[in-house]
């Protein structure tokens, strides 16, 4: 795995109990498994993109991503996901997240789901076309093989739809 | 992938890892701050296109003007995974304190 000189601190923002007890989780040597890989293509201006979060971000006209489930059982997760249509702003959304802090999202989607930064980077040539449907899951799957079947699947057939060649996640 | 833990990368086969030093939620950048959220994404965009193997990491170089201990990204409330695993976050810390005390 190619690396540059390293620069951030990951663990930066996270209290010591937290840190310790998720550097337990992460293996001291490089991944050797199977990563799955596409080369880009074409020029970014040629491309056409989606973004996907795990934010918990609905339409306020859908359902919200249950947290009272997860409330009642620790390791359960919300395994739906949400499409987001690209002209969304947090004016039309909700979010719900038991492990963040959710007001930012509120009061600025662009935040975690550039759906404004990329609409214009679209209008300047800079993207090709920014894709008809952001999507958002809910990030917290502890050990969950049926969040590929509920969620994951449907995503990428929805991506696949819409012709989208490269995909930004940004993780909660 | 835009992350604030790039580590994870040493777990799960991720394609491409763009780490920021930012807090969890706001991988972008701050409310309101279209300018940075920009400067963010288009470097997040040239690594695409520069990318040239399976798991490769960009570090990115923006700072987070806030004092981390200052910056709020954690819920209101405790999550519930964290209460049920309290204790044991509590032994990983004090594993790694005993760790530190005798380097």
């Amino acid at each position: 795995m190619t690396r540059e000189e390293k620069t951030v601190d990951g663990f930066r923002f996270l209290p010591p109990g937290l840190k310790a007890w998720i550097r337990t989780f992460i293996p001291e040597e490089d991944f050797n498994g199977y990563i799955p890989w596409t080369p880009l293509s074409k020029p970014l201006s040629q491309t056409i993109f989606s973004l996907v979060t795990s934010a918990g971000i609905s339409l306020k006209t859908d359902p919200p991503f249950d947290m009272e489930r997860e409330k009642r059982e620790a390791v359960w997760g919300d395994r739906s996901f949400r499409a987001i249509p690209k002209q969304t702003t947090e004016k039309e959304i909700d979010v719900n997240h038991l492990h963040i802090n959710t007001d930012y999202i509120k009061r600025d989607i662009n935040v975690i789901l550039p759906l404004g930064r990329m609409a214009e980077l679209e209008s300047e040539g800079i993207i090709g076309r920014l894709a008809p449907n952001a999507y958002s899951f809910y990030g917290f799957q502890w050990n969950s093989a049926d969040f590929l079947n509920e969620a994951i699947e449907p995503i990428s057939r929805g991506m696949k739809a819409e012709g989208v060649e490269a995909v930004l996640l940004t993780p909660a | 992938m835009i992350t604030p833990t790039y580590e994870f990368h040493r777990a799960v086969g991720i394609p491409r890892s763009a780490a920021i030093e930012y807090p969890y939620g706001r991988p972008l950048g701050q409310v309101g701050d279209k300018k940075g959220q920009r400067e963010v994404l288009l470097q997040v965009l040239s690594f695409l296109e520069k990318a040239k193997k399976p798991g490769e990491v960009m570090f990115l170089p923006f700072r987070w003007p806030e004092d981390p201990k200052k910056t709020v990204w954690q819920p209101p409330e405790m999550s519930p995974l964290i209460k049920f695993y309290l204790e044991e976050i509590k032994q990983a810390r004090q594993k790694e304190s005993e760790k530190e005390k005798n380097k």
